[in-house]
């Protein structure tokens, strides 16, 4: 019985030990918002990503007031009329990436499924993008679209000509083994 | 018992597995400025704690109608208004100067505003801390009643601290003292220093719409014969780039030397006026 607890005890500390985590806290997530009328994009260089290689979870967080904007205006009104930045002042990302080799070097195409948590509204998302592996580095890289529907963010008539309905979202992101 | 042994071994490595990674986001939390007190730069008639933007620039047109009381024949004041028209500038996000010129007394006025201290999140200061400081230059034709008067004669100045707290999303409160002085005051009962105590709210209604609302106490009591405190209550609707204040007030002087000590007004005799405040904000300058 107790060789058995040992035994347990050492296999768990060794996996725990294989537990590889690749993180950053400045990572960068920008997007665009396209209408014929106007481009509105807006960046944050204030995101956070865990990367774990031991179960191939990786997620990101980004704090919404970290989102800057050109214009000071649309930084109110993101964060008061269409984010409510105060009620839900993260946007997360938790998934699983799937079609990884490991120890490959260079970049590999990846798919990543897990849920997308904006403005207090979690879809479940398969999003795809890249990960190459540099030595002691991950980096992550990804562009993908955000409906504004899916997350209950409402944009009124008055300006359904200026802020697009899809929001195209860039990330890039550099995971140093920690 | 090998199960217990099993459970008791494992569970901390399960839990360990799943909390770390998400203690690894909390780790980060940093306080963070709480923003957008109020929607407009002024609540009603009195400073908000917001300024512009750095690099943005406020247009902001105003006009208080006259008295309700006066019926169809001034079709409730809408025939007779007072304008105010002014231009804020951002400076920095936390910085902003004015001019503005109002009918009211031809008035002139030249202004500065700084928040210098901001309300925090997750610790730092529970309050948000704005100074603003306006110099006012009346334009009326001088009497000829004999009485020799200078260019200094015609300034007034205004100081005051607008003590902010956004207590929810919802709900935000204001302390706001203020001092003013008149380099001259045209009758002898009339000191050439007043000070006033007033408090300002917003309550927002949805995303787009708020109750605001504004009392200023007059001190010292007692208080010159005739004026009265003033009391505002309004209505914002924001639509984009504009942001429409409509209110109704007893003080119908839109520059701070006028609604806080000289308001002739009263809410309880009908002396009310309708008026609106329509902000419009245009990015002048490039600045992130």
């Amino acid at each position: 019985m107790r060789n058995f607890t040992l035994l347990l005890t050492l296999c768990m500390w060794a996996s725990a030990g294989h537990a590889q985590r690749f993180v950053t806290r400045d990572a960068q997530i920008s997007f665009l918002s396209e209408t014929p009328l106007e481009d509105i994009q807006a960046e944050s260089l204030a995101a956070s990503a865990i990367f774990d290689m031991a179960t191939g979870e990786l997620a990101f967080q980004a704090p919404i007031l970290s989102f800057h904007f050109p214009k000071a205006l649309m930084e109110e009104h993101f964060n008061e009329n269409y984010m409510e930045s105060e009620q839900f002042p993260k946007a997360s990302f938790r998934g699983v990436v799937a079609g990884l080799v490991p120890d490959k070097e260079g970049e590999q195409m990846v798919t990543v499924t897990g849920t997308l948590d904006m403005h207090g509204v979690a879809k479940e998302r398969a999003i795809e993008g890249t990960m190459t592996r540099d030595g002691e580095w991950w980096i992550v890289a990804s562009q993908f679209e955000v409906a504004c529907e899916d997350h209950d963010i409402d944009i009124p008539k008055v300006v359904s000509e200026n802020i697009a309905e899809i929001i195209g979202v860039t990330l890039r992101a550099e995971l140093k083994l920690k | 018992m090998l199960a217990l042994a099993l459970t008791v071994v494992l569970s901390p490595f399960v839990s360990w597995g799943q909390d770390d990674l998400m203690n690894f986001f909390g780790e980060e939390e940093k306080p963070t400025v709480v923003t957008s007190a109020f929607k407009a730069g002024r609540i009603i008639n009195v400073q908000s704690p917001e300024t512009c933007g750095e690099g943005e620039m406020n247009f902001i047109i105003a006009h208080r109608f006259g008295r309700l009381s006066d019926g169809w024949y001034d079709l409730f004041g809408l025939d007779n208004a007072q304008m105010r028209m002014g231009l804020d500038y951002g400076i920095t996000d936390r910085i902003q100067v004015g001019v503005a010129r109002s009918t009211f007394g031809k008035t002139l006025e030249g202004n500065l505003k700084w928040r210098f201290l901001e309300q925090m999140n997750g610790g730092g200061s529970p309050v948000s801390l704005t100074g603003y400081s306006v110099a006012m230059r009346d334009g009326l034709r001088l009497p000829e009643d004999g009485i020799e008067r200078k260019g200094v004669h015609r300034m007034s100045y205004v100081h005051q601290l607008v003590i902010t707290r956004k207590w929810s999303p919802e709900f935000s409160l204001a302390v706001i003292p203020s001092l003013v002085h008149r380099n001259l005051v045209d009758r002898p009962d009339r000191p050439n220093d007043v000070s006033t105590l007033g408090v300002g709210f917003r309550y927002k209604l949805n995303r787009r719409m708020s109750v605001n609302g504004e009392y200023h106490y007059l001190l010292p009591r007692p208080i010159e014969d005739g004026l009265h405190n003033s009391l505002s209550l309004g209505l914002d609707i924001e639509t984009g780039g504009h942001v429409f204040q409509l209110h109704v007030t007893n003080s119908r002087g839109m520059f701070e030397r006028a609604f806080l000590a000289e308001t002739p007004g009263r809410w309880q005799d009908g002396d009310l006026y309708f008026g609106f405040n329509i902000n419009r904000v245009f990015q002048v300058r490039e600045t992130r």
